[in-house]
C-alpha cells in the first residue's frame, strides 16, 4: 500500500471526517468529531489493517480530544485520529476495545486521569489512580484545584522503640 | 560504642523499597551487587525481608498508594537501622513536585513515623554505584 493507495482508502470515509491534515509526508490527522470515532478507529484497523499504537487524552479547555495513534509500519506513516468530545459535563465516547483489545487498558487510563466515560468497555475498572483516591476527582483536568484530596490517616501498628 | 549500633556496622543487610521510582535507580543499586563492585564481599547484603534488614534502600518520590507501605515497611525494621535515601527524587520529589500522585520526599514521611530516623541522602539522577557505596561508607562511618 503506497501513499496513493493509503489516500483513496481514506477517501472512503470522508463523510465521517472534520478534516484531512497532512503535517508531514509521514504524519496524517483525522479529524472527527465523538460519536464517529467508532467507525473511524474499525475502519482504520479493520479495512486498511494497520497496527494501533496508543490512545492519548487532552483536556483543551472548550472540549476533551482523545487520539488515537495508528502505525503504517511499512512506509513509517503514523495516522492519528483525534476525535474531539465537545460535551464537558458529560465527556464520553464510543470504547473501542471490542474489536481492539490493546485499547483495553489506555482507555481504563483515560477514564482514570479525564473522567471520560467509555460505554461499551468490558472492563472499567480503576486502573492507575491510587486505591484511596476518592471518585469523581480527575487529576489531569485543568481545572483541578491544587488543594490534593486528604491521605487516609494510617495508624502505625507498632511504636517505634529499640 | 553501643553494641547494637557496632552489630549495625558490621554487616549492614539491606532491603531495598521502591516507593515510585523510575527503576533507574534500582538498576543502580542491583549494579553494585554485580562482580564489578560486589558489596557482598564488604558483608552488604539485599535481604527479602525488612525484618532481617539493617539498612532501608529506599528509591522515588513517595506516592499516594505507596505512603502507608513505606511506614509499613520503616516500622517492621528492627531498631536501630539505616535509611538510606537513594536518588534525587527521594532525597527532595525532584521533577514530580507538585504532582497530583506525590506527598513528599522520603524523609519527611519516615520522620512522621520515627522523629529520630537515621537517614543518609546519596543524591543523582540516578546516582553512579561508587557515590551509592561512598554514602553507605560515611553514614556508616558517621554511626
Amino acid at each position: 500500500m503506497n501513499r496513493q493507495e493509503l489516500n483513496n482508502k481514506l477517501a472512503q470515509i470522508k463523510d465521517k471526517l472534520i478534516a484531512i491534515e497532512q503535517k508531514t509526508d509521514n504524519r496524517i490527522f483525522l479529524l472527527c468529531e465523538a460519536q464517529n470515532a467508532y467507525d473511524v478507529n474499525k475502519f482504520l484497523f479493520e479495512d486498511v489493517g494497520i497496527r494501533f499504537v496508543i490512545a492519548t487524552g487532552i483536556d483543551d479547555k472548550d472540549c476533551f480530544e482523545v487520539l488515537y495513534h495508528y502505525s503504517y509500519d511499512r512506509t513509517g506513516c503514523v495516522i492519528t485520529i483525534k476525535a474531539f468530545i465537545r460535551d464537558r459535563q458529560q465527556p464520553k465516547i464510543q470504547s473501542v476495545a471490542p474489536f481492539l483489545p490493546a485499547a483495553e487498558w489506555i482507555e481504563r487510563e483515560i477514564h482514570d486521569l479525564f473522567g471520560i466515560d467509555f460505554p461499551g468497555h468490558p472492563d472499567m475498572r480503576r486502573l492507575i489512580l491510587a486505591d484511596d483516591w476518592p471518585e469523581g476527582v480527575y487529576p489531569l483536568r485543568k481545572n483541578l484545584s491544587r488543594d490534593k484530596p486528604a491521605v487516609r490517616k494510617v495508624e502505625p501498628s507498632r511504636e517505634v522503640k529499640e | 560504642m553501643n553494641w547494637k549500633i557496632w552489630a549495625l556496622k558490621k554487616s549492614p543487610w539491606v532491603f531495598h523499597v521502591n516507593t515510585g521510582a523510575c527503576n533507574n535507580c534500582d538498576i543502580e543499586i542491583v549494579n553494585c551487587l554485580t562482580p564489578k563492585f560486589d558489596v557482598e564481599r564488604l558483608g552488604i547484603k539485599l535481604v527479602g525481608s525488612p525484618r532481617h534488614a539493617d539498612a532501608l534502600l529506599v528509591t522515588g518520590v513517595v506516592t499516594r498508594q505507596a505512603l502507608p507501605r513505606l511506614r509499613e515497611v520503616y516500622l517492621q525494621t528492627p531498631k536501630p537501622c539505616v535509611v538510606f535515601v537513594i536518588g534525587a527524587c527521594a532525597c527532595g520529589t525532584g521533577i514530580f513536585r507538585n504532582g497530583y500522585h506525590v506527598e513528599g520526599p522520603v524523609d519527611k514521611v519516615i520522620k512522621e513515623v520515627d522523629p529520630q530516623a537515621i537517614i543518609a541522602y546519596v543524591p543523582g539522577c540516578p546516582p553512579k554505584p561508587e557515590a551509592i557505596i561512598s554514602g553507605v561508607v560515611q553514614a556508616l562511618s558517621i554511626l
